[in-house]
């Protein structure tokens, strides 16, 4: 979809710390957990971000800063300009309307003594100038219409329905205020394989009649290319690149996006000998302790005394003028690799389908 | 043959009735080579595998018929004692969570020395040396400083590397691994995956990986058994069901995975839900789901036919879907 005007959702300087605390009665800080750690990016109206990351990157935490679940320890979050991490009571209230989050895992985040109708209108109760109270049933059932699920089933519960029906029911209850920015959590890891697409089919509809901008975050590259217009690739707190999809898939330049690209199996059985794959040595270092300079050198193949000094901006690199590798990317010797290899072999009349 | 398994049934007893987790399962794996066995949640891959193991909790579940032959032998005549001699180091597992498939009160290297002790009758003092050599084997950094730590101070992929060093330590002829990378980030995935293939290379073993992921399959299995509802609804070599699967699930599963060229086009989604396995649909289990479907589907259950020599197919229709131009 088509970015037009100004952007939605501006971060800038976003940083998420948790404290590490010592003692009971004489709390003292030793430390912190840096979770997130200086993020900026800018969601178009309309637009798609897709934010991949390993876990503990900090997307998740992101995701909760956004809808205003945590309260950012430094930075802003802009949406039409306002900084909403300064907001409080009633236009905090007026504000959250306008971004929704879909979370995880469907089984947790449905509450199971409440019947489908009552999840589905719970947002009426909590903001009930959305809708006046005589309509709320109907909306409901359309709600739960335009989701695909029956509206006769407004009195279920979540026990009685399957993952991937939980998860439409999660998307309804997100629709339910009319927001303008979704923030999808991992929306379809915790579905089997044969019905993620019906759910990225159907946030994809969605977003067509709903007008939405989505901040779209997951772990699976495949999915995330699919649906995005722009992707942002997170480590250890921080976006390492951004760009749009093709930029980032097919013109890569920082290390990180490469060896993580690299990794991911292809469905493809031919192309398993001309595949180069980039190993990395090791784990990711914990976020409270977060290596000097570069936050990747520690596990990069390219690594000098340099990286170990200067934090590497996110910038376009110097030596990018233009085309596709010219895009913001954190890396002092940031180089082009192309690792996934060109979609021809499924393109062609062998592919499946 | 390393490991045959023949018209395997598994029922558990549920709530609502008797869920037939295993319907009719049959396959065969070589020394050295690498079946996966790919289907979502509740298709009995899962099961198959505990009743290959001997693990599988009896009751609520029970074996309601077939063979399971390993080099030869039913596994399921043997009394628990040639069963359990057998495990561990003949035949071996690796969990997907290795957190919960380790014990949290032993070291690691306790725990792996324990399989010298008991099965090779060695020395606490020779088993820990033993232990070490086998954290290094699996390229643990600090192998002999880390053999005291207690599994929860490891990472997920490290983790993983001992669960592997444990179920390879006896050199079993036959190793399953039940979603061995499910809970591990993409670039600890490749790691795991690639230190398990190359040791497999290095030991011939057989062994049969559990997955629902067709990224990982294409990457590392000889051959393929996709199930469905408790039966095996395609069996292939790998090459040949990537480009011409001859099962409309298999064919389901395939084009719903992204690709570049429809980027912005609507994926295709199987319709529907699988079922459950307390009311397995007659017929063809998959015809509710299915864009083929005829009346002979909802009728009769359908044999797996013969593709070639070294393939099957449990689809009336199997040369339509393998010609490809009906969806």
């Amino acid at each position: 979809m088509a970015t037009s005007g100004e952007p939605v959702l501006e971060v800038s300087g976003l940083v998420k710390h948790y404290p590490l605390t010592r003692g009971v009665l004489f709390k003292k800080q030793i430390g912190a957990v840096r979770a997130v750690d200086g993020v900026d990016f800018t969601l178009g109206r309309g637009e798609t971000l897709g934010i991949v990351g390993e876990s503990g990157c900090g997307k998740s935490t992101v995701a909760k800063l956004l809808c205003n679940l945590e309260r950012p320890t430094a930075g802003s979050i802009r949406f039409k300009g306002e900084d909403i991490t300064r907001l409080s009571g009633r236009a905090l209230k007026a504000v959250r309307r306008n971004i929704q989050m879909v979370f995880q895992d469907p089984y947790s985040s449905l509450n199971p003594r409440m019947t489908v109708g009552d999840i589905v209108g719970e947002p009426y109760e909590i903001h009930p100038e959305a809708a006046p109270k005589g309509d709320r049933r109907r909306r409901v059932r359309d709600l739960l219409d335009v989701v695909g699920l029956d509206p006769d089933f407004v009195n279920r519960y979540p026990h009685q329905f399957s993952g991937g029906q939980r998860q439409r029911i999660g998307i309804a209850r997100g629709l339910a205020l009319r927001p303008e920015v979704i923030v999808a959590d991992e929306p379809v890891s915790a579905l089997d394989v044969s019905v993620q697409a019906q759910v990225i089919n159907l946030l994809d509809r969605l977003q067509t009649e709903f007008e939405l901008s989505y901040v779209f975050i997951a772990h699976d590259l495949s999915i995330v290319r699919h649906i995005s217009d722009r992707v942002g690739v997170m480590y250890l707190g921080r976006i390492v690149e951004i760009g749009r999809d093709a930029e980032i898939y097919e013109h890569p330049t920082h290390p990180y996006t490469q060896a993580l690209l690299s990794a991911v199996p292809v469905p493809d059985p031919d192309a398993r000998q001309d595949r180069e794959r980039i190993i990395l040595s090791g784990d990711v270092p914990s976020p409270t302790d977060i290596p000097s300079g570069c936050r990747f050198r520690t596990r990069c193949w390219k690594a000098r005394e340099r990286c170990a000094v200067e934090v590497p901006l996110l910038a376009v690199p110097a030596s990018f003028e233009e085309g596709p590798a010219a895009h913001d990317s954190a890396c002092h010797f940031a180089e082009e690799k192309r690792v996934v290899p060109p979609e021809s072999t499924q393109a062609n009349g062998n592919g499946p389908g | 043959m390393l490991l045959e398994v023949r018209d395997l049934h598994v029922e558990f007893r549920a709530r609502d009735g008797i869920a037939r987790a295993v319907n009719g399962v049959s396959y065969a794996v070589d020394e050295g080579e690498t079946l996966a066995v790919l289907g979502e949640s509740g298709s009995g891959k899962s099961v198959t595998a505990q009743a290959v193991m001997g693990i599988l909790d009896m009751p609520p579940g029970r074996i309601t018929g077939g063979e399971i032959l390993f080099q030869g032998r039913d596994l399921l005549r043997m009394k628990e004692e040639e069963r359990r001699e057998l495990r561990g180091a003949r035949m071996a597992m690796i969990f997907q969570d290795a957190l919960s498939a380790l014990n949290p009160v032993l070291s690691v290297g306790e725990q792996l020395g324990e399989l010298f002790t008991v099965h090779r009758g060695m020395s606490r003092k020779a088993a820990r040396a033993r232990a070490v050599e086998l954290m290094d084997r699996v390229r643990i950094p600090g192998a002999a400083q880390r053999v005291r730590d207690y599994p929860h101070q490891f990472s997920g992929g490290m983790r993983q590397r001992i669960m592997i060093a444990m179920a390879l330590a006896l050199e079993p002829a036959l190793v399953i691994a039940d979603e061995p990378t499910t809970a591990l980030d993409v670039t600890v995935q490749a790691q795991v995956m690639d230190l398990l293939a190359e040791l497999q290379r290095e030991y011939r073993m057989g062994l049969v990986l559990i997955t629902h992921d067709l990224g990982v399959v294409a990457d590392v299995a000889d051959r393929i058994a996709v199930m469905y509802a408790g039966r095996i609804v395609e069996s292939a070599p790998v090459h040949d069901i990537y480009k011409a699967p001859a099962h409309p699930y298999t064919r389901g599963l395939l084009d719903s995975i992204p690709r570049l060229d429809l980027k912005g086009q609507e994926l295709y989604a199987i319709k529907g839900l699988p079922p459950n396995l307390t009311r397995v649909p007659a017929g063809c289990s998959f015809h509710p789901r299915c864009p083929m479907a005829r009346d002979v589907c909802r009728a009769e259950v359908p044999p797996l036919y013969e593709v070639s020599e070294d393939r099957g197919s449990a689809c009336h229709f199997w040369r339509e879907c393998l010609d490809g131009d009906e969806r």
